[in-house]
């Protein structure tokens, strides 16, 4: 056996790995794969492709253009492509939510079926905890990379070619979403061990966000001076990042890591001294 | 001397309830160790801090040296979990080769070494099922093939033969038997016949207590016999086996069967003298063991402490 941490690393690459052989290799994750397909080919057929060619149109530009600005999100349109403008606008907000249910069943259905006790005989609860959430992110990166071609080839059908700066541009987008979804990710490792179903998990990450954002809009109300707290929760960035272009954008991506990093800290506490 | 384990005031409990107390014993390797208990006892709990699933409220615990748990202990302990399960999504092939990949092996010595120890449990045809297509027993003995993977110093097994049928529960007995050359297993069972065929030292567990830690076969056992007759109307059995010479004491445990003790230096030849003796009266006999069995040897001595 290699030394602690070389072990730790080959096995957390191990269930990392083993996330998409989940995705692939089994009917759930067929499933998953087909529902995805479906969802983002209605997404792509209708919204994107409509909204688009509204966009291209100069009166909807000004009055959106105009509305966006006042809301600090007149960047929103510069996006190389409407396709990719419509693309990040949407999957900003709604990626969050979708990741707090594909991803609330990292480690809990194993402990309550006692796989986990299969597992931690061979590798560290670390490894466990850590692999599923490299893997759920692996996963994530995966089908947004799917989905963003699937958006470009879209483009490239309606205006038949595709602009140079498009693929840096997916590219950014690809970055940024996988950035925001971290958070959302840790959470959801964390309340995976703290319960012992996802349904559980989906639940109590959904009850712990309201009521962190209850207890602290309650504080503010009484304590003005507090409102910066409310500036850390998770997706407070968002409306600011969709205000930013280009590169610009990664420089809200210091507050997600952060959350991210606290959020694992958390999870791996409660992985370690949870019983199996 | 390096120990299989070693506990050391070991105490778990759950909120108020204390399930097990103080328990300092310390275990050599060698012969398959019986963990013995009623219900409640706290052997699966022990189990459970022995394999790290749980920590221990106080006290000291050590298996091969080091802490349950340890990544040192990674493929050097393996365990049959009481009541866990394989993941229903894949084969018993990908997720045994998988455990064998997190315990070191390349992918293609895993998948062999997945096979190798599917057949040791009569289950090498049903590699590529699912566990949820297989039956308790099937279940059972593949969760027994998966503590077999590598090379394990350590196999703790918890009721392996337990929802089994007979000829299966025989073949696990007869693995047990056949590699307990090759590792040193801990089996905890309610089954006190097995464990007495299978088994060298045995820990008693009782109300989270070591009531004790004893071989099956040691010297305490000497100056006994326990024998067994064939079915029929014997009753002046006794009366008669008490009047053997050098006899000290006869008990009858069980339906047919008699625990003699003996003064084995006045009467060095007594299983002899008790064979004439049968023969002589025309009984027939069953089994005639030397010693007690485990269960006498266990209950005759909670039945005193009590």
């Amino acid at each position: 056996m290699p030394g602690p941490l070389p072990l730790l690393f080959r096995q957390t690459w191990l269930y990392s790995r083993f996330e998409l052989h989940r995705l692939f290799m089994t009917p759930r994750g067929w499933f998953a794969l087909a529902a995805f397909t479906t969802i983002w080919y209605f997404l792509l057929r209708y919204p994107i492709y409509q909204a688009s060619v509204q966009l291209q149109e100069p009166e909807i530009q000004q009055v959106l253009s105009g509305m966006l600005g006042m809301v600090g999100m007149y960047n929103l349109l510069n996006w190389s492509l409407p396709e990719l403008s419509v693309y990040w606008a949407m999957t900003v907000f709604f990626m969050p939510l979708a990741v707090m249910f594909s991803a609330a069943d990292q480690t809990c259905t194993d402990r309550s079926r006692g796989t986990l006790r299969f597992l931690t005989l061979r590798s560290s609860r670390d490894s466990i905890f850590f692999g599923r959430f490299i893997g759920q992110l692996l996963v994530q990166a995966l089908l947004i990379g799917l989905s963003l071609l699937a958006t470009l080839a879209l483009a490239v059908w309606r205006v038949g070619e595709l602009p140079a700066t498009a693929l840096n541009a997916a590219l950014l987008i690809w970055l940024n979403l996988l950035i925001v979804l971290m958070p959302f990710t840790a959470l959801m490792a964390l309340c995976s061990a703290l319960v012992r179903s996802s349904r559980l998990a989906i639940s109590l990450a959904i009850v712990s966000i309201g009521a962190v954002a209850g207890v602290l809009g309650y504080l503010v109300w009484h304590f003005p001076d507090l409102r910066a707290v409310l500036e850390y929760l998770p997706g407070a960035q968002l409306p600011m990042l969709l205000g930013a272009q280009g590169w610009d954008t990664l420089k809200y991506s210091g507050l997600p890591l952060l959350q991210t990093l606290v959020l694992l800290i958390a999870g791996r506490f409660v992985m370690q001294e949870k019983a199996l | 001397m390096s120990y299989l384990i070693e506990a050391r005031n070991l105490s778990k409990s759950f909120g108020q309830k204390t399930v097990l107390q103080d328990l300092t014993f310390s275990l050599p390797a060698g012969e398959p160790i019986a963990l013995i208990g009623p219900n409640g006892a706290g052997k699966t709990t022990l189990f459970s801090l022995l394999c790290g699933y749980l920590p221990a409220s106080s006290g000291e615990l050590k298996v091969l040296g080091h802490k349950p748990g340890s990544s040192a202990l990674f493929g050097r302990v393996s365990a049959l979990p009481q009541d866990a399960m394989l993941d229903p999504n894949f084969s018993l092939l990908t997720q045994l080769s998988f455990f064998g990949q997190l315990q070191g092996m390349s992918k293609s010595t895993a998948v062999a070494e997945s096979r190798r120890v599917l057949s040791l449990v009569d289950l090498a045809a049903n590699a590529e099922q699912k566990a949820t297509a297989l039956s308790h027993g099937m279940r059972k003995r593949v969760a027994i093939a998966q503590a077999l993977m590598g090379s394990p110093e350590l196999v703790m097994l918890d009721e392996p033969t337990a929802g089994l049928d007979p000829v299966n529960a025989l073949q696990v007995r007869q693995l047990i038997a056949k590699l307990s050359n090759e590792a040193s297993f801990i089996i905890s069972s309610h089954n006190i016949f097995e464990l007495e065929r299978l088994c060298g030292t045995v820990l008693y567990l009782e109300h989270g207590k070591l009531v004790q830690q004893s071989q099956v076969h040691s010297a305490a056992t000497q100056g006994y016999l326990t024998l067994t007759l064939e079915a029929g109307a014997q009753t002046d059995v006794l009366p008669m086996l008490r009047q053997l010479p050098g006899v000290i004491s006869v008990s009858d445990s069980q339906k047919h069967e008699y625990v003699l003790q003996f003064d084995a230096e006045l009467a060095p030849d007594f299983d002899l003298t008790l064979l004439m003796a049968l023969r002589q009266h025309g009984w027939r006999y069953r089994m005639l063991t030397k010693g007690q069995t485990l269960e006498q040897q266990l209950f005759a001595v909670t039945a005193k402490q009590a």
